[in-house]
């Protein structure tokens, strides 16, 4: 039989802040943070990410962030773009539906990560997906960026920041 | 090795006969769950595949394993494959023919979830359009401008969204989707053409709302004269609707959908309420272009990350594409929506599409008014809007809500969201803004608005004067409010007296209103 075709599976990685968090954070935050990740997936020729409207896609790099900081190659898959799209609506009719965004718990990140596994196998660099905790775990932005949702979360942070505060300043 | 030879291609388990292989733990993943299935190590992915469709109860042909980023096939061995105890494998399962999607009911769920913007009358846009119309009539040069605003005005923003949030068009539009035929083309742009028909169907529904007809059409005759470039009235207004909605299919189409020109006006008339729109097509063809690259730009602005990409690319991709416009029409009733849900994409933003729909208000009338092909898009017609009150508070309500959105979506939504200070358009003065920050970014339609408004008055000082607060007594009416804001701090007595004619002068709601879009 034919080999599968191999498709390459990328993954794109925006800094947000602009670099600015690499330059900011350790005074804001304490910490130093290399910039708040936005990750996507580049595959089948289509850039897919996860955000508030649910999955959505477009042209690599086409989104109004411009073109990606950085690109990690995550590896090859034999998973047909049909079946990929079938995948994705899928997903995003049950894991990712634009209402399940969360800034910390469930974002773009997440996504990513999600299809990441699903198309090759292997996660994305911890470093993205670490970034809500190392973000929570800090004392000043904690309680500053937690969103309005449910007890749980704010509960945890609450929790996280006390934890954080150092014993003497 | 030899019990390799019996197994492969075997669905059995073939125990006894060779020592016994491990059982081990494998987790199916799908997207909805998670399961664990118990299984021989050296069992076929045939097997498997039977377990799992027993479990699901659905077919082992639509069901796809994917390891590792490779697709198992039938006859391989799970260890073979590297599936040892613990490891994880996805599952998709196909539906069986390719296209057929449920899509439909689940699209008009939330369909009020753009209630906040329950904004009163097409019949007051009317008026005002009445009134500029006549105001039109006195100055030729306004007339332009003017037209733009009527045109603006008929799509009457809030009758937009009202219609939009009225179930029966969620309905209908649903019901359209669900009869929407399959894409042949890749299905990638499947959830651009999707939003881009549902705004499509909602503006579809508008033009047959006879109310907005019927504002579109006082309106229309009020200015007929003085555009000039429009005989028809009521066409005009069906034409805008028209366009945008050729323009979204425009957009669909110019994604993959190819635009497959067929006889577009014949498919798009009846959706049409108006006979006439057919007539206006063809003369649209002109307007139709940078129309329909504005309305893109403005819908795919508005509906985000999905079709956001397309206004920087479809803009100018998509030229050629509205010179097919009238076609693109055809592609509206063609329904391009190609699989993959369009329900869950919907679904999940029916606000947006409210948005995109102020957005599309807004860009029409500019649009024809910069009939030339730059995609200015930042000259948005604020302009229009900021001058009826109605309009206004809809593009507050609108900003509020993109400013709920980019922080929603931080990364989007520095970049996507410019308008950010109405008051600040309002009541800021000199910049031409033209020449700057010809960003798309949030001084962009401040500062185009700001234009506007200052071309506007230098034309008309007294259509200025009526325009902007949209009834000549509105100032001394709220004479004394608007002290009481002044001495609160409200410096800008131009957004304190928008705010109050919005407001209708209830003081407590324009402070509310002011705080609110200060804050945003």
């Amino acid at each position: 039989m034919e080999p599968p075709n191999l498709y390459p599976v990328k993954l794109y990685v925006y800094d947000l802040s602009k670099g600015l968090a690499r330059r900011l954070s350790p005074i804001m935050l304490g910490k130093q943070l290399e910039g708040i990740w936005h990750t996507s997936i580049v595959v089948h020729k289509d850039e897919f990410f996860f955000g508030s409207g649910g999955i959505s896609s477009c042209p690599p790099g086409g989104t109004l962030l411009g073109p990606p900081d950085s690109v990690v190659d995550v590896g090859s898959t034999e998973v047909t773009e049909e079946i990929f799209l079938e995948y994705l609506s899928s997903l995003g009719e049950s894991l990712f539906r634009g209402e399940a965004y969360n800034l910390f718990e469930h974002n773009c990140n997440t996504f990513s990560n999600e299809v990441a596994q699903f198309l090759t196998g292997r996660k994305i660099p911890s470093y993205i997906t670490d970034l809500p905790s190392e973000v929570l775990s800090t004392k000043a932005m904690g309680p500053g960026l937690e969103q309005p949702k449910p007890q749980d979360q704010q509960v945890s942070a609450q929790r996280k920041q006390d934890k954080a505060i150092p014993p003497s300043t | 090795m030899a019990q390799a030879r019996e197994e492969a291609g075997d669905s059995q388990l073939v125990s006894g006969r060779e020592p016994p292989s491990r059982i081990i733990r494998v987790s199916l993943k799908t997207p909805q769950d998670c399961q664990e299935f118990m299984l021989a190590e050296n069992s076929s992915i045939h097997h498997f595949k039977k377990q799992i469709s027993k479990r699901l109860h659905c077919d082992t042909d639509r069901l796809v394993l994917i390891f590792t980023g490779k697709i198992l096939r039938d006859q391989d061995i799970l260890s073979q494959r590297g599936i040892l105890d613990g490891t994880t494998v996805h599952l998709v399962v196909r539906t069986r023919v390719k296209g057929t999607q449920p899509g439909p009911g689940a699209l008009p769920g939330p369909t009020g979830h753009c209630a906040h913007r329950s904004e009163p009358s097409t019949s007051e846009s009317a008026g005002v359009l009445a009134r500029l119309g006549r105001l039109a009539q006195g100055s030729p040069d306004l007339a332009d401008l003017l037209g733009q605003l009527a045109q603006l005005l008929m799509v009457a923003p809030e009758a937009v969204v009202q219609l939009s949030e009225d179930p029966m068009v969620q309905g209908l539009v649903s019901e359209k989707l669900a009869n929407a035929s399959h894409v042949s083309e890749s299905s990638k742009p499947v959830h651009k053409p999707e939003l881009a028909l549902k705004v499509l169907e909602n503006l579809q529904n508008l033009a047959q709302s006879p109310e907005l007809l019927q504002a579109d059409k006082w309106g229309l005759e009020a200015l007929k004269a003085v555009p000039g470039g429009d005989n028809a009235t009521h066409p005009v207004c069906s034409d805008i609707q028209h366009l945008m909605l050729s323009t979204l299919a425009s957009l669909a189409a110019s994604k993959g959908h190819g635009p497959s020109s067929e006889p577009s006006r014949g498919g798009a008339n009846p959706h049409s309420s108006t006979n006439t729109t057919t007539t206006i097509v063809p003369t649209a063809a002109a307007p139709a272009r940078p129309l329909a690259q504005e309305v893109r730009a403005g819908v795919i602005a508005q509906v985000r990350g999905m079709v956001s990409n397309q206004a920087n690319s479809g803009c100018r991709t998509g030229t050629s594409d509205l010179n097919s416009g009238q076609d693109l029409s055809s592609q509206e009733s063609q329904q391009p929506i190609g699989k993959a849900t369009p329900a869950s994409q919907l679904r999940t933003s029916p606000s947006a599409l409210c948005r995109a729909l102020h957005v599309l208000q807004q860009n029409p009338a500019l649009l024809r008014q910069l009939v030339t092909d730059s995609p200015l898009r930042h000259h948005m017609p604020l302009l229009p809007i900021l001058t009826n009150p109605q309009a206004l508070q809809a593009l507050i309500q609108i900003e509020k809500g993109l400013q709920i959105l980019s922080r929603e979506v931080p990364g989007l939504g520095p970049c996507l969201w410019g308008p950010g200070r109405p008051h600040g358009a309002r009541g800021a003065p000199e910049t031409r803004g033209g020449g700057q920050g010809h960003r798309a970014d949030p001084v962009q339609p401040t500062l185009a608005v700001l234009q506007l408004l200052r071309a506007l008055a230098h034309a008309c000082p007294q259509s200025t004067q009526s325009s902007l607060p949209s009834c000549p007594l509105a100032d001394s009416c709220y004479q004394q409010e608007l002290e009481h804001l002044k001495a609160m701090g409200f410096a800008n007595r131009d957004a304190n007296l928008q705010a109050l004619v919005a407001t209708g002068g209830d003081i407590h709601a324009a402070i509310e209103r002011l705080l609110g879009v200060s804050e945003a």
